[in-house]
């Protein structure tokens, strides 16, 4: 009954150990480069610019960590992103921690104070479903942005200034860079463990039929609400080290609703749902964003172009980039597959393993 | 033997359609049951009441004397209770491998299942030789959506024994998957079953059900009708009323002219509370001579020819011969999944047909769309309600002259069809969602009269109805037809609706099984058997 | 605080949840229609306010008149969208395709306002504006008295529309039951694009009231469309009468809060609001519970 060859065939399909193969040399060439970038191009601006991309490539991961996975669109992470940026700033006021590297080490209670916030967040918007859920964290987002504007303690529009880092002048990006790529690299690390757990399936199965997951004994509601925070995580962190970085927070940069969008732009532009979808997604978008702004630095023209790509992006590709090309490669290797088992195939039907 | 699974007394309702009524059924450790049913008498919602996906307020529902009476889905499953879903539910964007281990997260510290990878080797090696089981290994790492539809059903299946369940709740199993795979289908859960598996099959392939199961319970609306060996209930004559329709009007054959009259002699006679058009019989005097000569005397004002249709794929229909004769009323009957309302669909236009062709009074159809289908003077009025709710009933009837820009041409229709259908008249103001089933249906009625169609084609008119309501609307049709528009009828009710036929259709599988003059057709011996398993060996036209 | 100030804060909340609701009303309007919320209809309503703005500034067409030229343009974009944009978003991911498509689109107008005019706050000048009539101790701004006159006339007409034309027939029908709308011929596509252009075509108006009562910059938007959402949700998605009664009341209760607490704190109760409604009834006030994407 069982097809003696079937086993090994399904366990490796032709051309894993070269995809695999290609994927750790991708990987390794990508971690070179990030690591020797600001050593190799010293341009200020340049550095600048890089800093600002692997900070979303940063939070693009995270977000997808938890939209991504499960499929609740949430446009709210900028709540996580600005009080992130609050936490670290009045910490460093208050508790008098001087410019420089002691900063950095504030980044963690950042990113708890964004998890704890998630907490309460998550609890009132994952009671709802499609529609009203990103509705929800838009308005959530709003009443945190209003908040920032008239609570006192957040400075109200003049907002908080940030401890001056006295780091060097010709290379004072580095440091920002560095810790920037770390938490990364971090952040991609925990969207793979997540992606190979219990949990990460888990949260795929809740994403393509909810209802089914609990009748099979996934408990929703918990593996939500854990995403949820855990994607708040190193977004806080990466707002409280890009607020240091600009030396200053204030509401509605802190809160800036073109963050979440741009989260989420770059999320399907990339391929939501895949781990190097957000980065590609990130890499591309940021740069250009940022490369925009430094040069022509007329606001309303990225603002068009964002709009276009997004556009265009959902439109053509709602897929996003990477799952575009995975389904064309898969695609590419069933046709040669069938091919080659036509050619060899001469054996009988009626056997198990060959099911229409 | 006590009762693995036992259902006792439960009533569930949804609005006004009571969907199961002091329903039972006991299901026995080790054995395989088949629960069959026509459409419409519960077995779904039977499932869904025992899974927890719907709630009861009345009735109990025991696993191995323990009540788990709306128990949550995640519990009834905990407890080793797994069903599969009639529309197979898979998790598409997962690997064949990853659905599988889904089901596996039982009893296990979440905090834990954070950090390890998902699937142990041991899960994985499992999961594969389940995979094997059922025969769609060598998938395991393709995504699950690209799977076929019959491979779909295999993993749906597996996907649930890995939790090593003892109760399998299959619903529909069998449907729309192709007759080689159904074999090895029915050889996995003879197995699994000889492994000591306890299995309850919805089905309504009768040859899988009757072949593999040890007990057949059938449902008919809302409760048990009749339980025991398949040899029991294939003979079993109130089983095949329960599927014919015309319910304790006892099997077999009917004598012509007088007793045909709606049904008069168990049927209460319909109250003159819709007042009754003038010649309330539908006059069987006026249609006899219509149904002894041969039906192809009458030229066909709708033909299909040799055309295979279907959705995603696969053909329901396949090489389907009709001819629907003009001023006549013709009845296509036959068991679910036959094909029937996808035939309807594809006349309509909703569907396009894969091969051969449709066409209407000498006209080409097949291929148009369905708006160019209605101008040629089609109207079909659908299975499901299609009213307006929240519009008037007068608007609702309004409506059906939309394409129709002469407001006084429309005022005018809207007066004739009054005073066929004084419902229209009476009811003008409310509300059309208020209105029962029956008498939505009459306004459906009335709407699709506003063009003047020379051909009406009404799908499953009679769903859900109470007897009473149905006799109603049955005289409406022969009223319609009487006025001389050409009426094509899918029927779930097949007595009632061959009996009012000139000219009736059987079929099964997507063929077409017989054809004839309504009456011969439903005398013909052969159509128990087709209803109730045993294939007809030939296509029997009926002269 | 006193009674009348309390009293005029309310007067002034119904006069401007009229105006809200007329905004409110056309974007539950482009949902029950389409099943899309339309992100872009907060920029929609400055883009309106800017045409406006261009009218009277630079072509010299006092405000009123400029809504015959405004309200048209608007609908015809409201058109162009469905058309281009909304049509092709498929089926399966509807919810947040459109979210997405939507929000995109408002980006794009911002970015065409920005390029346009400037980052400047600007705002409507009519003689009218600034002045008001003193009525039984309450003074009634002009701007508003008309802001919510237009108001009323328009949800009339697009009451008149729905019920007593045959475009509103079919838009009903098209709500109620699209397979049946289909089956009777109407032409659902043809009837969802002027439906959209005419939820659009409504933000001309509630441009013209928005600029002319607040100052306004391409950024403004973001603000309005949140209050938008508040109020649609609270209302209940594709109800436009709960649109109607949301938008006042929130309006009121925005403006007594101001009065009696503090002006900056009111826009917070909006969305405190909304998030404790929704919190116990998911489907908003009004909202068809199950019957709409839920």
């Amino acid at each position: 009954m069982i097809h003696p060859g079937a086993r090994t065939a399904a366990a490796r399909p032709p051309g894993t150990l070269l995809r695999r193969g290609l994927l750790g040399g991708v990987i390794a060439v990508g971690l070179v480069v990030l690591g020797i970038f600001p050593l190799v191009v010293t341009d200020p601006t340049a550095t600048s610019i890089a800093f600002f991309t692997v900070v979303f490539m940063g939070a693009v991961s995270a977000w997808n960590i938890f939209s991504g996975y499960s499929g609740y669109l949430a446009l709210g992470h900028a709540v996580f992103f600005g009080s992130g940026g609050y936490a670290v700033a009045l910490a460093a006021r208050d508790w008098h921690v001087s410019g420089g590297w002691a900063v950095f080490g504030l980044l963690p209670f950042g990113g708890l104070i964004a998890a704890a916030v998630a907490i309460p967040f998550g609890l009132i918007a994952l009671r709802t479903r499609r529609h009203t859920f990103v509705v929800v964290t838009i308005a959530i987002f709003f009443i945190f942005q209003l908040a920032a504007f008239n609570l006192g303690f957040t400075g109200g529009t003049s907002g908080i200034q940030l401890p001056f880092a006295p780091f060097s002048p010709t290379t004072y990006n580095n440091p920002f860079y560095y810790v920037a790529a770390i938490i990364l690299v971090l952040t991609v690390i925990l969207s793979w463990a997540v992606r190979r757990s219990r949990f990460g399936l888990q949260l795929l199965s809740i994403r393509d039929d909810e209802d089914r997951a609990r009748g099979l004994g996934v408990h929703t509601r918990r593996v939500k609400l854990a995403a949820f925070m855990i994607s708040a995580f190193p977004v806080g962190m990466l707002g409280g080290l890009y607020f240091y970085f600009i030396g200053q927070i204030f509401p509605q940069y802190a809160y800036d609703p073109l963050f979440d969008v741009s989260l989420a732009l770059m999320g399907f532009l990339g391929g939501i749902g895949t781990i190097s979808g957000p980065l590609l997604g990130a890499l591309v978008l940021e740069s250009l964003q940022q490369y925009f702004t430094q040069k022509f630095s007329a606001n309303g023209l990225y603002l068009i172009i964002y709009g276009v790509l997004f556009l265009a992006v959902i439109l053509i590709l709602p897929g996003g980039v990477v799952p575009g090309v995975a389904g064309l490669v898969r695609r590419w290797r069933v046709r040669t597959q069938r091919q080659s088992a036509e050619a060899a195939d001469a054996a009988p039907r009626g056997v198990a393993g060959a099911i229409p | 033997m006590s009762a693995l699974l036992s259902v006792q007394g439960v009533c569930k309702a949804f609005g006004g359609v009571q969907a199961l009524q002091a329903c039972e059924l006991e299901v026995h450790e080790g054995q395989i049951n088949g629960l069959i049913g026509p459409n419409g008498s519960g077995k779904t919602t039977l499932f869904n009441v025992i899974t927890g996906y719907e709630r009861i307020q009345q009735g109990s529902v025991a696993f191995n004397g323990t009540e788990i009476t709306n128990a949550p889905p995640d519990r009834v499953f905990a407890l080793g209770i797994g069903r599969t879903f009639q529309l197979t539910r898979i998790f598409g964007r997962l690997t064949v491998l990853e659905n599988m281990l889904i089901a596996t997260q039982r009893r296990e510290s979440w905090l834990r299942s954070l950090v390890r990878r998902a699937g142990s080797s041991a899960e994985r090696r499992r999961a594969m030789e389940l995979l094997e089981f059922v025969g769609i290994a060598r998938l395991a790492g393709e995504p699950a959506g690209t799977l076929s539809f019959g491979q779909r059903k295999l993993l749906e299946l597996a996907s649930l024994l890995v939790a090593d369940p003892s109760v399998l709740l299959l619903d529909e199993p069998a449907g729309g998957v192709n007759p080689t795979l159904i074999g090895h289908l029915a050889d996995r859960i003879a197995e699994l079953n000889r492994a000591g598996k306890t299995f309850l099959i919805v089905e309504h392939n009768m040859e899988f059900v009757m072949g593999l199961c040890h007990r057949v319970t059938v449902l008919n609306q809302g409760s048990m009708l009749v339980s025991g060996s398949p040899e029991e209930v294939r003979t079993n004559p109130a089983v095949l009323d329960a599927y014919l329709g015309g319910a304790g009007d006892g099997g077999g054959a009917r004598d012509g002219g007088g007793a045909r009259a709606g049904g008069a002699t168990r049927e209460p006679a319909p109250p003159a509370r819709e007042p009754a058009p003038p010649a309330r019989e539908p006059g069987p005097p006026a249609r006899e001579p219509a149904a002894a000569p041969a039906p192809a005397a009458a030229p066909a004002l709708l033909t299909l020819r040799g055309v295979y249709a279907g959705y995603g794929g696969g053909d329901i229909l396949k090489d389907v011969t009709i001819d629907v004769p003009e001023g006549g009323i013709t009845c296509i009957v036959g068991p679910n999944g036959a094909g029937k309302s996808t035939m309807l669909a594809a006349i309509s236009g909703l569907l396009r047909v894969r091969r051969g062709e449709i066409a209407f009074a000498g006209r080409r159809i097949s291929g148009r769309s369905p708006r160019e289908i209605l101008d040629l003077g089609i109207a079909l009025v659908p299975q499901v309600h299609s009213l307006f709710p929240d519009m008037t009933v007068r608007e609702n009837v309004e409506m059906g002259a939309f394409t129709i820009d002469d407001r006084a041409l429309v005022r005018k229709r809207l007066a004739a069809v009054e005073e066929l259908y004084p419902i229209v008249r009476e009811r003008a103001g409310e509300r059309a969602g208020s209105l029962s089933g029956g008498q939505q249906r009459l306004v459906e009625f009335a709407r699709c009269l506003m063009l003047e169609p020379n051909l009406i084609i009404l799908d499953e008119p009679s769903m859900g109805l109470d007897p009473h309501t149905r006799e109603i609307v049955f005289e409406m049709v022969t009223l319609m037809n009487r006025q001389g528009r050409t009426i094509l009828l899918v029927e779930q009710n097949a007595r009632a609706g061959l009996r009012l036929s000139t000219h009736g259709v059987v079929l099964e599988n997507g063929m077409v099984r017989l054809t004839g003059s309504g009456r011969d057709v439903l005398e013909h011996p052969e159509i128990g058997a087709l209803y109730l398993g045993g294939a007809v060996t030939a296509d029997a036209a009926v002269p | 605080m006193s009674g009348t100030a309390l009293l005029q804060a309310i007067v002034d909340g119904i006069l401007t949840g009229g105006v809200y609701a007329l905004m409110a009303a056309g974007l539950t309007l482009i949902f029950g229609v389409m099943d899309i919320i339309n992100i872009a209809q907060g920029a929609m309503v400055v883009l309106g306010a800017y045409l406006s703005y261009e009218l009277s500034a630079k072509a010299g067409i006092p405000l009123l008149p400029g809504l015959l030229i405004t309200v048209p343009v608007m609908f015809v974009l409201g058109v162009g969208m469905e058309f281009l944009f909304m049509r092709r978003v498929r089926e399966a991911d509807r919810a947040a395709m459109s979210i997405l498509v939507t929000f995109a689109v408002a980006i794009l107008i911002e970015g065409v306002l920005t390029r346009a005019f400037g980052v400047d706050y600007v705002q409507l000048h009519a003689t009218y504006i600034d002045r008001s009539i003193y009525v039984l101790g309450f003074y009634l701004p002009w701007i508003y008295l008309i802001g919510f006159g237009l108001a009323v006339v328009l949800l009339v007409v697009l009451y008149w529309m729905l019920y007593r034309t045959q475009f509103g027939r079919a838009v009903r029908a098209s709500l109620q039951n699209r397979t049946a709308a289909d089956l009777i011929g109407i032409n659902v596509d043809r009837t969802r694009m002027i439906a959209v252009g005419i939820g659009v075509a409504v933000t001309a108006v509630g441009g013209f009231a928005f600029g002319a009562t607040n100052a306004f910059n391409p950024n403004s938007g973001y603000d309005l469309i949140s209050r938008l959402l508040a109020i649609v949700i609270l209302g209940g998605l594709g109800s436009i009468g709960g649109a109607m009664a949301a938008a006042v009341f929130m309006l009121v209760v925005n403006d007594v809060v101001a009065v009696a607490w503090s002006p900056t704190w009111a826009p917070m109760v909006f969305f405190f609001a909304l998030v404790i409604v929704l919190s116990i009834r998911p489907q908003g006030l009004f909202g068809r519970s199950g019957v709409r994407a839920q």
